[in-house]
């Protein structure tokens, strides 16, 4: 199954990159989610209880974060189990780059999804898999649209205040970065080591949340009937 | 594969369903023909705590006239509708649909309702109520409702029933001597989820169709309604050119999503090939009637 | 968590009375409970029809029916068919075509195959075809199986004979 989007938020690529980042705002998004726990420092798992038509399939996920630039692109590698239901494994890419209109500015968030599920979901699933991934990859966009928006600006404003030693040290971090637009190749190896230690945590953890998301994706599309 | 362990009960009215759906929520499952819901519990795709039997209401069955509707109980089974007399006078397109649905042994148990609430976007009624642009009549705590088909299905298994609501029946208007109804579905084998399908239901006078309903199945996340080609056909002599502007507009108006057997170009051929199909058949129809 | 019920079934004409966990499908009770060893279990999700019997005159899948479910109902199983000698043409024809090699799948086509000539008496070949395709079988090819449904059907037809309501 390949799933693929492209967005744009009504929020900075600093504010995206700080909601992104929190596991708190990732955990609300993701459809049915009910943990999410970081393992160590590539490392996350999620739980996440999934509903598609007559399905209740409580899955666990693990993600494994690699190549990423901050604010700009991460990549991962997912695998997750239905339990009884079966599982799904695969690889995710994120892209953020600016997209400034007359309104201010605005981010434009590109995903990429390959995954592939084995066991009962992917044999009684294999009708809806797609379907119902992009159900839910909507249903994650649209509650995060909410969460970056200008319109709760005035509630995240703390929390991006109080998150503020993440994202900071991200905008000197690329040259290229000023360059800016959506054309970076995802093969470039990023050096994320000029962040602060908590920066880079806070980016794990979110970049892990959306592999959590993918791996929910995978194992729920294929868990539909 | 065995369900996992659940409890059980049939109650002997609404108010005791309501009851129980608010206690339980979403761990209580409303058991009617069971075609899905037994086959997801076999799967452990689900495991409820409790099934809510609710084939003892009597209420929920029939067929029947209702003023210048056909109303059908939720409880009604897909060989019930395939059998009627009134179906078959009053809504022929349930008729001509209800063969595609699986089998007969899953035809005898599983019903209207339960196809209905479930609202998978490859199923013959969800469409057809849409074509047809029947109603959905809902009960809750707070009463009954009404939903038009087409504002009921909302995204894939997502409909507009509200936690603690069930479908009591839906009802769609008595079929007269200037409609044209016609069904058509593509399966790998007869019987399975079908690839593409198409219910139309269209108004005629003489061999103007005043309006052409195209419904169409397992192309998008719910029965889609072509519209921007259904205002192409509206008023207009469906002969060949006719057919050809149709069909270019669903190439452009379509836009189905891919499964693992099959591409989307894949789909939106197979959704122009069903257009033809009926359209030519509706004209042929309405051209063989005397003025 | 789950309580027994009270189950009473009349199953083949005979009643039964047992007390079973609301989980339990019918084909299950129907095997382990009664020994009636006739219905088989093939995918227990609804689509190879190996399961089918026959509740309240009409077939179902026994894998997606609870045996709670059929409280007060009549229930028949192939066993119950056969003695009943309803189909005892269609059996024979199914011999003489060789419609049967391991026989796993012939109690669910019979069943299907009853139910058939009951509601479809002038039938076409492409008619059995379509009604048939709910019951799977990895032996014969099919042929020699709608042979066997045809020739009961034309057989019926040159008798005048009904059967059923």
């Amino acid at each position: 199954m390949e799933l693929t989007g492209d967005i744009v938020l009504a929020a900075a690529r600093a504010r995206v990159w700080a909601a992104l980042n929190d596991p708190q705002v990732l955990a609300a998004c993701i459809p049915g989610c009910e943990a999410v726990e970081v393992v160590g420092p590539l490392e996350k798992t999620a739980r996440v209880m999934v509903k598609v038509g007559p399905v209740r399939a409580r899955f666990a996920g693990r993600i494994l974060l690699a190549d990423v630039v901050e604010a700009e692109r991460c990549a991962m590698s997912f695998e997750g189990s239905g339990g009884a239901a079966g599982m799904a494994r695969g690889q995710s890419q994120v892209q953020l780059s600016d997209e400034d209109t007359p309104e201010g500015p605005h981010t434009r968030l590109r995903y990429t999804v390959q995954a592939s599920v084995a066991g009962k979901l992917g044999q009684v699933g294999g009708r809806m898999i797609d379907a119902a991934a992009k159900q839910m990859a909507d249903q994650f966009f649209g509650a995060f649209q909410a969460h970056v928006a200008p319109v709760a600006a005035p509630a995240a404003e703390p929390l991006a205040a109080a998150r503020s030693a993440a994202p900071e040290p991200i905008a000197p971090a690329q040259p290229a970065q000023a360059a800016a637009p959506s054309t970076q190749a995802l093969s470039a190896a990023p050096p994320p080591s000029s962040c602060a230690p908590a920066a880079t945590e806070w980016l794990r953890v979110k970049w892990f949340a959306l592999g959590a998301l993918a791996t929910a994706l995978g194992v729920w599309v294929g868990a539909r009937l | 594969m065995k369900s996992p362990q659940f409890d059980y009960c049939k109650p002997d009215s609404l108010e005791q369903v309501f009851s129980l759906l608010a206690q339980h929520g979403d761990d209580a499952r409303i058991l009617a023909g069971g075609q899905t819901l037994m086959a997801t519990l076999n799967m452990r795709l689900s495991e409820p705590a409790l099934l809510i039997d609710i084939t003892g209401l009597k209420a929920l069955g029939g067929i029947r006239v209702q003023g210048d509707r056909l109303y059908i109980g939720a409880l009604a089974t897909h060989t019930d509708i395939e059998n009627s007399a009134l179906v078959a006078q009053h809504a022929p397109l349930l008729a001509q649909a209800a063969p595609h649905i699986a089998h007969r042994a899953i035809r005898n148990s599983g019903t209207w309702g339960g196809s209905i609430a479930y609202g998978d976007p490859a199923a013959e009624w969800p469409c057809c109520l849409c074509a047809l642009d029947g109603t959905v009549q809902l009960q809750g705590p707070g009463g009954a409702r009404q939903v038009s088909a087409t504002d009921f299905f909302l995204d894939l298994y997502t409909t507009a029933l509200q936690p603690g609501e069930i479908v009591v029946g839906a009802d769609v208007p008595l079929d007269s001597a200037a409609d044209w109804v016609g069904f058509d579905e593509l399966a790998r084998r007869h019987g399975d989820y079908a690839v593409a399908g198409l219910a139309v239901a269209a108004r005629f006078q003489g061999t103007l169709a005043q309006r052409v309903n195209l419904c169409f199945l397992g192309i998008g996340q719910i029965p889609l309604r072509a519209r921007r080609t259904e205002a192409l056909l509206a008023g207009k002599t469906l002969d060949a050119g006719t057919i050809e502007i149709a069909v270019a507009s669903l190439k452009a108006e379509l836009d189905p999503l891919p499964d693992l057997t099959h591409r989307a170009d894949t789909k939106r051929h197979l959704a122009t090939v069903l257009a033809r199909r009926l359209l030519q058949a509706a004209h042929a129809s309405r051209s063989a009637i005397p003025a | 968590m789950a309580s027994f019920h009270t189950l009473h079934v009349e199953v083949n004409g005979q009643p039964q009375k047992r007390s079973v966990q609301p989980r339990q499908h019918l084909v299950d009770f129907i095997r382990n409970e009664l020994g009636l060893k006739g219905s088989h279990l093939g995918c227990e999700h609804g689509v190879c029809g190996a399961c089918t019997v026959e509740v309240g005159g009409r077939i179902v899948r026994g894998c997606l029916t609870l045996a709670v479910q059929t409280q007060g109902c009549k229930v028949r199983t192939i066993e119950g068919l056969s003695e009943d000698g309803d189909v005892r043409d269609l059996q024979e024809a199914f011999i003489r075509n060789n419609a049967l090699q391991c026989g796993f799948c012939t109690p669910g086509m019979v069943m299907a195959a009853k139910e058939l000539l009951e509601a479809k008496p002038d039938a076409s070949r492409e008619e059995v075809r379509e009604w048939m395709s709910g019951n799977f079988c990895r032996c014969t090819g099919y042929h020699a199986i709608v042979d066997a449904i045809c020739e009961t059907l034309a057989e019926r037809a040159r008798k005048g004979q009904k059967v059923g309501a």
